[in-house]
């Protein structure tokens, strides 16, 4: 292998050209510092996502866009050893990263969410808190195009720049379901344009949101920050892999050695390194970053790298309803959300809490699938019967429980299993806490409940979902103390004063909603600290 | 049809048997051709598949002394049912690429009601909905706590 060094120094190296990266560069942008971003995916092609041919439905489950990098087996992808969880990880490396196949559904912590310790005397309070992330939540609002309804009693104040996705016909029917209980729902804040914004053309209601926009109404980052921040002068290596983050001898971060899409190596300098590579692709590379000086991996002087893995466990119920519900048209996870089970209650006998998010319903080629699995579709004289009582009558919910940190939750490297390029891969170790597995049955019970208020005549469930390992968080902390902790308050690494990083591997709880939001916003705010203290930054 | 397919006509006659036809229109799953789909999708598991069409051919023949696919519909069935009983994967390895190939088949998706398009670039309309339905939940304290 041949091996190729850069002369050109990178003020900033950015590695990660997901969620936060593209967040992170957008911003850095205005410095007209020079920036580097390294992505180990390549660009994708609207023009090639499924529901753009025949077969669409078919290739959720299989090929190159599953949810699993285990399964999709793309060059871009790296193996993950998740063996020992029960709960898989799902993630995607492209630039846009896992926004590529993500369901857009866009919601912000709550104020309570960053003192857990205080007000429930679990976990940490983080040592940031809601106001802080405030003025970055609303600037990532616009520059992903959040579609939601001002007005929702869950939430401190909030104007979501675009309309809210159509309830359609299920969303009303849950909602006169959550109404009869008394219970609260809202339509869910959506990275999804429902009219034309900043060049993207409007959600046509295509259905799968999972396996890419064709349409480009979805906030992946590939079509918001990127194409800004690329016009701003950030430049976009993309099929480059990195192998290690590289130190000199005063222990600062140097830059970091890669390799590129034909297999030759290189190091690219820089003067500020951050990492944007998600929950598990951080501390795999952290770890992989070992050195005389840093013998357990950079930055990891706490031990702490890797540690307090947090999924969101996820409980999923199916029910089946009389009428057609057109539940196959509209954003699959974008209808309504419910936070009525949000804030600890002592008295459901867990602490803290979880969203329900209502789902659309299936496709023909699903429908069938599930009905086989959950079965109530046989084969033979009485299968047609069966199907019609299936199709377009279904609709979900899910559970995204909140997921308290625990030390041995955590990724390590693999000793034997490798990417394409050699790298040790991560080995996942989790499981679930005993209080998550009384969310999970609460959110169970309820979900059947407010389904067959709804009117569904029966319910299917399954908790843990197995492939819901989407959201990667807590296994590089933030804090203030050294010693309990990876990153400072401002995302930079206790042990290493040029490095920083900005991605779900930060978050000191996991809250119960889904975290792309949250991780941008922190991303923002770091990048603003990095703006406003560039003089002194490293003193 | 090389030497190594599943054995015709014993094999579109089960898949027809799995999904029968829906109506005059719509003919079963063998007839509507998605056997060669079903098979190329088995992967390993079209050795069990096989397993299970000569086991039922050879009851057929030692019960019935005829082929399988010259006994009426419902001894099919039964006969299938108990096949299926003794060679446990056949039909659960057939029915999953089955269901997957005939609910793909633009014959199928017109017939449930569908237009055969994939879902892009027309879409789809979908009615907004009755906002009002927030109502009760504005009417509602905060749920959020300070923090």
């Amino acid at each position: 292998m041949s091996r190729r060094v850069s002369d050109e120094l990178a003020d900033v190296l950015i590695i990660g050209a997901g969620a936060s990266g593209a967040a992170m560069a957008w911003s850095l942008a205005e410095t007209r510092m020079r920036i580097v971003c390294l992505e180990q995916g390549g660009w994708m092609n609207p023009a090639e996502y499924p529901t753009t041919r025949s077969g669409w439905e078919l290739e959720r489950f299989e090929g190159a866009y599953t949810l699993s990098p285990n399964a999709r087996g793309r060059r871009e992808d790296y193996p993950v050893n998740d063996d020992d969880s029960p709960i898989k990880v799902s993630n995607f490396n492209a630039v846009g990263g896992g926004t590529i196949l993500y369901a857009a559904h866009f919601p912000r912590l709550h104020p309570s969410d960053f003192r857990v310790k205080t007000l429930d005397g679990v976990a940490d309070d983080w040592p940031i808190d809601y106001a802080t992330l405030e003025p970055f939540y609303d600037l990532n609002a616009r520059m992903m195009g959040v579609a939601g309804l001002a007005g929702d009693p869950a939430y401190p104040p909030k104007e979501p720049p675009l309309p809210p996705v159509p309830l359609g016909k299920l969303g009303e029917t849950l909602g006169r379901g959550f109404n009869r209980l008394g219970w609260h729902w809202w339509p869910s804040d959506s990275a999804i344009a429902t009219r034309d914004y900043e060049g993207r053309a409007a959600c046509i209601n295509l259905g799968p949101c999972i396996t890419g926009c064709a349409q480009g109404a979805k906030g992946s980052t590939d079509v918001t920050y990127w194409p800004v921040a690329r016009r701003e002068g950030v430049e976009l290596r993309t099929h480059c892999r990195v192998r290690e983050i590289t130190v000199n001898e005063e222990g600062l971060a140097s830059g970091a050695r890669y390799v590129d899409g034909n297999g030759h190596e290189h190091h690219q300098r820089a003067e500020i390194v951050i990492l944007a590579c998600n929950g598990v692709g951080t501390p795999r590379l952290l770890l992989n970053s070992r050195s005389g000086r840093f013998p357990d991996g950079l930055a990891n002087s706490s031990g702490l790298v890797g540690r307090n893995l947090m999924f969101h466990p996820y409980a999923m119920v199916t029910g089946l309803f009389d009428e057609p519900l057109e539940g196959y048209k509209g954003p699959t996870g974008c209808s309504i959300i419910s936070q009525e089970f949000y804030e600890t209650d002592p008295a459901r006998g867990f602490v803290r809490g979880y969203s329900a998010e209502m789902l659309r319903g299936m496709g023909p080629v699903s429908t069938a699938l599930w009905g086989m699995s959950s079965n109530c579709l046989p084969w033979g004289a009485e299968h047609h019967a069966a199907y019609d009582e299936l199709w377009d009558r279904t609709a979900g919910m899910v559970a995204i429980c909140e997921d308290l940190p625990e030390p041995h939750n955590r990724v390590t490297l693999d000793p034997d299993l490798v990417d394409a390029d050699g790298i040790p891969a991560p080995k996942i170790q989790y499981q679930l806490s005993e209080n998550s597995l009384r969310m999970l049955d609460h959110a169970v019970a309820r979900g059947s409940e407010v389904l067959k208020t709804a009117g569904a005549r029966e319910t299917w469930s399954e908790a843990p979902l197995r492939p819901a390992g989407w959201h990667l968080m807590g296994t590089a902390r933030m804090g203030s103390d050294p010693r309990s902790s990876v990153v400072d308050p401002v995302g930079r690494a206790h042990d290493v004063k040029n490095l920083f990083i900005a991605d779900g591997s930060v978050f000191v709880t996991s809250g119960g909603v889904n975290p792309t939001h949250t991780l941008q916003a922190i991303a923002l705010y770091i990048a603003d600290h990095i703006k406003k203290n560039l003089e002194n930054l490293f003193d | 049809m090389n030497e190594d397919s599943l054995p015709e006509p014993v094999f579109s006659a089960v898949l027809d048997e799995l999904i029968p036809a829906r109506d005059s229109s719509l003919p079963g799953a063998g007839a509507l051709g998605l056997g060669a789909t079903v098979e190329s999708r088995l992967g390993a598991a079209v050795a069990l598949v096989a397993s299970g069409l000569a086991a039922l051919d050879a009851l057929a023949n030692t019960r019935k002394a005829r082929d399988f696919v010259d006994l009426p519909r419902e001894v099919r069935v039964e006969l299938l049912r108990e096949v299926a009983a003794s060679h446990l994967g056949f039909v659960e390895n057939l029915i999953v690429h089955l269901y997957s190939a005939y609910y793909q088949h633009p014959r199928v998706i017109e017939a449930i009601g569908l237009e055969n398009r994939p879902p892009y670039p027309d879409g789809y309309e979908l009615e907004s909905g009755d906002l009002g339905l927030l109502d009760l939940v504005r009417e509602r304290a905060r749920l959020y706590r300070d923090a």
